[in-house]
């Protein structure tokens, strides 16, 4: 029998009305700020960015109600698909190396020992670097005569045109996105691991399962709710990356690197076109809550709350 | 094997910490057209160095950038501490429209909002003033999001029995939550501080005053439309990085070491 | 809470109706000219510049407080990059500063939309707008018009030259002193100049940048005959013999996926690029890029070269101060501008920021830059300021993106021409 189960048989007072009436007190309470918060600061601009998608607004004078032109525009907006394009690719690109290199740095780096505790602390030096300030670095990292052409060179590969390169351009925000949030991705896997119990492990050692094995059918079960996270705030960091496009390709060469954010904040802030931009942002909204939900489905159980 | 993961693990890290390197090397450039070499000259570094300060905003620059940072940092641990563990351990009315709202926000593209959040701040009287930089920023999204994936690990029996104990709701989250997802809370105590560290577009459209103005917007300067010196805007990024990777040593004994409470299964 | 959430609803769009209301029937009379003609009041002004245009500026506020002391200005540098988000959002939020620099191309797209005030003559010391008209260089001061109004005065202009490295030149063989003057020439040049592994070119054109894009493509198109809009700006004329041949040319020249953090400009720097069409900022920019490099001695400039026999294009451009037009200080601001405006400080701006106010006479300011202002003064009667369009952000953007897409060999000009026309019938 489970202590909660045994708490709940001879404790009834911590279940019934009474305790609901003092959760319900206590987290309204707690709540009431966030409540707050989010309808001033993101429920009010989001319902006005809902309006503004059904309206041709120029950041001047008062939108002009043009019903669902935006969302038909978008349809024949070749700039529009290159973007939904260029972010999928983006976002399939970037998120898949983070999951695979983060568990797989993780889980040796969770184990106990003196040069983990170390390597802990050091691999999230990147996530510390602010990427505004960074981003001329790594302009510099990525030109001809740059560190990565350097690297490549001690391996007797040519230099390649990082950021001039329609094929290559993406990859290199790709590395760049990489470099900035794996190492908090590791620090949350560790941390998920090491609260794993280990009897499970010591048990799937006794009946002979592999490590592999032992990682596929016990481990990854037990992370699902860690996973979750990450996979969520990956994908959606991933979809609304901007600053390292804006910074480092201004979406190009020829466009290859425009993804959908940087598209967004040409057309609201360059062409000064908020109704479209808003439009823009309502599909990808819808995009990434279709992903979340996906996500929260499939790892099931991860989130049991 | 032992040994050849350590090598394998150390030798990955390395490579992490290799653009680190670079930003040491290309502060210490002494013009656009050394942008290879991974040599490293202190002297050049050093007369950077002084240029950079000798610029009169920079000491300010970092003042502003501590307050708009800190004040984020706490606020957010604070704000979304408290409804993240609401949101995970508490049954009260509203609680699933509240979770609807923050996975939504989640997923909003910051850029639409970018001007309705203007005029909120500017209706709330706070445009050039700090309020209107860190009160937007107070809570985040992704901060709740945060807190209740670990909270739901915090074990049900640990409230249980400090209700049993007769312990109010209030006081079982300062006493029991608080503590066990301290981790999680200090984690995001950085991650806001580095985020509003790394800010540039809201400080830059909110502050008109240059005395407001934080590191990011500040030293923004340094880069006009065509010229800018590489060396100098590498060091600018390099004394940048400083006062977060002194915080992330700080706490990382905390963090790393406390993470693993988070993580308890129940 | 309805009324609120309604109200907030609305959001952008109730509050700058009011702000359009407040604007239509509220407060204009300061907009006219006070009975005494002392300018009066705090201004706040916008801008962005170099740090040599700084302390011109800052001295000429201090002495201009110090005469009109009814007058406190309040000056914000914002990054020249980012100076365009921040105005708009102030514009948006019924906040923008009484004056600020503006880029002259994003006039007609301000003033459609009713953000700018005209210009006030007597606030500048003269009775109307042609005399104002004629203290300045005809063409610079009417590129900051928009249907017949004048919006702004000019600051910063530019007219594009050649700059080539003259040891590039030596090094293939070809005379330092005898750059080429048609782009025939130059594409013959640039084929010498040109590596077997292609990392070393001969012009390299600044890629991905739109105001530099359709300041190069206007050279080559208007040099053939062609525009990339319709004189009336009504519609895309790209997909046309002129501008088939231009954006072939283009692609042409060049190596597309040569890289820098500072595009062609670094290339030339470095000695990559022989070649990069440019303006007279870049007469500074070059030695602060790469320290070894002297003008006369490692790089030169030359006039902007033409098609053989065509006639001469000068792709050109300038900044201008403008006025808010919800600015309730109209009078003071202008009056101020014409104070930054004047001729002697026009020559001080020449000599220590390498700045040029196309005042009337410019071409005899004395400068440092001799031959970049004879080249200029030569080039001047045949300035072009490139399509004027209240879109002209979608535009630039568009013909970047056909002018990049044929550069990267991503579309064939034929394709890339049809394509910038078809994006502008959506965007005109």
């Amino acid at each position: 029998m489970t202590l909660a189960a045994r708490l709940d048989r001879t404790a009834p007072t911590v279940s019934g009305r009474g305790q609901r009436w003092a959760e319900a007190r206590a987290g309204s309470l707690l709540a009431l700020p966030a409540a707050v918060y989010f309808l001033v600061f993101w429920v009010v601009p989001f319902a006005g960015a809902v309006y503004l998608s059904f309206t041709s607004y120029e950041l001047a004078g008062v939108p002009e109600w043009t019903g669902l032109d935006n969302y038909r525009r978008m349809l024949d907006d070749p700039g529009f698909w290159n973007s939904a394009e260029v972010t999928a690719v983006f976002t399939v690109a970037s998120v898949v190396p983070s999951i695979v290199l983060g568990l797989a740095i993780a889980v040796p780096l969770s184990k106990p020992g003196r040069l983990n505790g170390v390597l802990r602390a050091l691999v999230l030096i990147p996530a510390a670097m602010p990427l505004v300030a960074t981003s001329t670095v790594w302009s510099a990292i990525f030109a001809d005569h740059g560190l990565a052409n350097t690297l490549i060179g001690l391996v007797g590969i040519e230099p390649k045109p990082w950021l001039t390169d329609e094929g290559l351009a993406l990859w290199a925000l790709v590395v760049m996105t990489t470099w900035k949030h794996l190492g908090l991705f590791v620090i949350i896997l560790t941390a998920g691991l090491q609260g794993l119990p280990s009897e499970v492990f010591e048990a799937a050692a006794l009946d002979g399962a592999g490590p592999l094995r032992a990682f596929a059918r016990i481990t990854l079960p037990l992370l699902r709710r860690t996973l979750l996270f990450v996979l969520v705030i990956a994908v959606i960091g991933a979809m609304q990356s901007f600053v390292p496009a804006f910074l480092l390709t201004k979406g190009g060469p020829a466009g290859a690197t425009e993804v959908l954010p940087l598209y967004l904040w040409a057309t609201g802030f360059g062409f000064e076109r908020m109704g479209y931009a808003s439009a823009i942002a309502m599909v990808l909204l819808v995009a990434m809550l279709a992903l979340s939900l996906l996500q929260f489905g499939v790892l099931k159980g991860g989130d049991d709350g | 094997m032992r040994a050849l993961r350590g090598t394998l693990l150390s030798l990955v890290v390395l490579v992490m910490l290799l653009p680190v390197y670079a930003m040491f090397a290309l502060s210490s450039a002494s013009d656009a057209t050394d942008l290879g070499g991974l040599a490293f000259d202190a002297s050049q570094l050093g007369e950077h160095l002084s240029q950079l300060f000798a610029e009169g905003g920079f000491p300010l620059y970092l003042r502003n950038s501590m307050i708009l940072s800190l004040g984020v940092a706490l606020l957010e641990v604070v704000f979304s501490g408290a409804a993240g563990y609401a949101l995970a351990q508490l049954t009260f009315p509203g609680r699933r429209m509240l979770f609807a709202v923050v996975v939504g926000t989640l997923s909003l593209s910051p850029i639409v909002v970018l001007v309705p959040m203007y005029l909120v701040v500017r209706q709330l009287g706070w445009i050039d003033s700090f309020q209107g930089m860190i009160v937007p920023f107070m809570m985040s999204a992704f901060g709740v999001f945060l807190v209740r994936q670990f909270a739901l690990s915090v074990p049900r029996e640990l409230l249980l029995s400090a209700r049993v104990d007769g312990a109010g709701e209030l006081l079982i989250f300062l006493r029991v939550g608080v503590p066990l997802l301290r981790p999680a809370l200090l984690t995001l105590f950085l991650l806001q501080f580095l985020a509003q560290w790394d800010n540039l577009l809201w400080p830059l459209v909110v502050a008109n005053d240059p005395r407001l103005w934080p590191l990011p917007v500040g030293l923004s300067q340094l880069q006009t439309e065509y010229d800018f010196s590489i060396g100098l805007v590498s060091t600018a990024a390099l004394v940048t990085a400083v006062p977060p990777l002194v915080l992330m040593f700080v706490l990382q004994r905390y963090y790393v070491a406390g993470l693993t409470l988070g993580g308890v299964k129940k | 809470m309805t009324m609120m959430t309604r109200r907030r609803l609305l959001g952008a769009a109730a509050l700058t109706t009011t702000a359009g209301l407040l604007a239509g029937c509220g407060s204009e009379p300061e907009a006219t000219v006070p009975a005494d003609g002392v300018p009066r009041g705090k201004l706040s002004v916008w801008l962005h510049q170099t740090k040599a245009y700084d302390a011109v500026f800052t001295s000429l506020l201090h002495s201009y407080l110090q005469e009109f002391g009814g007058v406190d200005v309040t000056p914000l540098y914002v990054p020249v990059d980012k100076l365009d988000a921040k105005l708009l959002t102030a514009f948006a939020g019924d906040a923008p500063p009484d004056l600020f620099k503006i880029g002259g191309w994003t006039v007609a797209g301000h003033a459609r939309k009713g953000r700018l005030a005209p210009v006030i003559p007597k606030a500048m010391g003269v009775s109307d707008e042609k005399a104002l008209v004629a203290t300045y260089d005809q063409s610079a001061v009417s590129s900051l018009s928009y249907q017949g109004k004048l919006y702004g005065v000019p600051i910063d202009y530019t007219i594009c030259c050649l700059y080539y490295r003259r040891d590039r030149f030596a090094e293939a063989g070809l005379d330092p002193d005898k750059p080429p003057t048609t782009w025939e020439e130059v594409a013959e040049y640039s084929k010498r100049l040109t590596s077997a592994d292609g990392r070393k070119v001969g012009l390299q054109w600044i890629l991905g940048n739109p105001q530099w894009t359709v300041m190069q493509l206007l050279a080559l198109v208007r040099g053939k005959g062609g525009g990339i809009l319709s004189a009336d700006a009504g519609t895309a004329t790209l997909a046309t013999d002129a501008g088939i041949e231009a954006l072939r040319y283009y692609g042409g020249l060049g190596n597309a996926k040569l890289s820098n953090p500072l595009s062609g400009f670094g290339l030339f720097a470095t000695g990559e690029a022989a070649m990069v069409v440019s303006g007279l900022f870049a007469m500074d920019l070059f030695p602060a890029l790469n320290k070894k490099l002297v003008f006369g001695r490692s790089f030169d400039i030359a006039p902007l070269p033409r098609w053989d026999g065509g006639r001469p294009v000068a792709p050109a451009y300038t900044w201008g101060w403008a006025v808010a037009e919800q600015s309730r200080l109209q009078y003071t601001a202008w009056h101020f501008i014409d104070y930054l405006q004047r001729a002697d400080v026009a020559a001080r701006q020449l000599m220590d920021a390498s700045l040029l106010t196309p005042v009337k006479g410019w071409e005899k300011l004395p400068s440092t830059d001799t031959k970049a202002m004879e080249i200029m003064a030569a080039a001047a009667p045949h300035a072009d300021f490139g399509p004027q369009t209240p879109v002209w952000q979608e535009m630039a953007k568009s013909l970047t993106d056909a002018a990049d897409a044929v550069a990267f060999g991503k579309k064939t000009a034929e394709q890339a021409a049809a394509d910038f026309d078809q994006a502008m019938r959506r965007a005109l």
